[in-house]
């Protein structure tokens, strides 16, 4: 089996604990694979998430469950320029990437 | 990273929420998981400075009046590897990533190494990583 990052799942659980994301429209900076995006859609979230290597946005976007489609959209992008409008996200999380 | 933090401010709403999530400035620990429990090896000395970068950035935009801190938590984050063979190509990856020479964690290897043929029984490879959890709200309008 492939290597497995908090099974235990306390990073989702402590962002739940500081917020309601149920319907918020959420930018994930730095999402990789989409582990937390998955996550965070789970707890309602609409996801935007993004992250500057085009081979682990191929590898997140192939692994969006169906249930959550409509809810995660991935995207190469950097968090130096941010391709959107001013005033768009609800909430911004800065995935280990500072 | 400043001029990250002030991108995410722009294409935040007025009064909402910055999430900071990464690992504390704290070493890993690695040990071996077995039926009897974790049997702690040793702590990575993985170079920290980005870490420290980044708290500062954040402090400059708290000084800058873009953010309030409003909650702050650490908890554990485990990486967990069912063989021997995934940890090493994990620490190879990592010290390749960072700064660190890539025979920086050759001790730690060989050490992990020893104890986990000496384990008997079903194991398991486990890093500790301590994460952190900062939550800002956007003070912009």
């Amino acid at each position: 089996m492939a290597l497995r990052i908090d099974p235990e799942k306390n990073e989702v659980h402590a962002l739940k604990a500081m917020t309601d994301w149920r319907n918020k429209r959420v930018l994930e900076i730095g999402c990789g694979k989409g582990r937390l995006t998955r996550r965070l859609a789970n707890l309602g979230a609409q996801m935007e998430a993004i992250d500057p290597d085009r081979k682990l946005i191929a590898s997140a976007k192939k692994d969006v469950p169906g249930r959550l489609a409509d809810r995660m959209r991935f995207r190469v992008g950097s968090a130096l320029d941010l391709k959107y409008p001013k005033q768009t996200f609800d909430i911004v999380v800065f995935s280990w990437v500072l | 990273m400043v001029h990250a933090l002030h991108e995410a401010q722009r294409v935040l709403q007025p009064n909402e929420i910055l999430f900071d999530l990464r690992p504390a400035p704290v070493h890993r620990r690695v040990g071996i998981q077995s039926d009897t429990g974790v049997q702690e090896i040793g702590a990575m000395r993985e170079d920290l400075t980005d870490d420290y970068v980044a708290n500062r950035a954040v402090k400059q935009v708290l000084r800058e009046g873009l953010f309030k801190s409003e909650k702050f938590t650490q908890f554990n984050c485990n990486r967990v590897m069912d063989s021997l063979k995934e940890f090493q190509t994990w620490l190879l990856e990592f010290t390749t990533l960072g700064r660190e020479r890539s025979t920086a964690h050759d001790w730690l290897s060989a050490r992990v190494e020893r104890a986990y043929h000496a384990t008997p029984g079903k194991k398991k490879v486990i890093v500790h990583s301590p994460l952190m959890l900062r939550r800002l709200r956007n003070l912009g309008e």
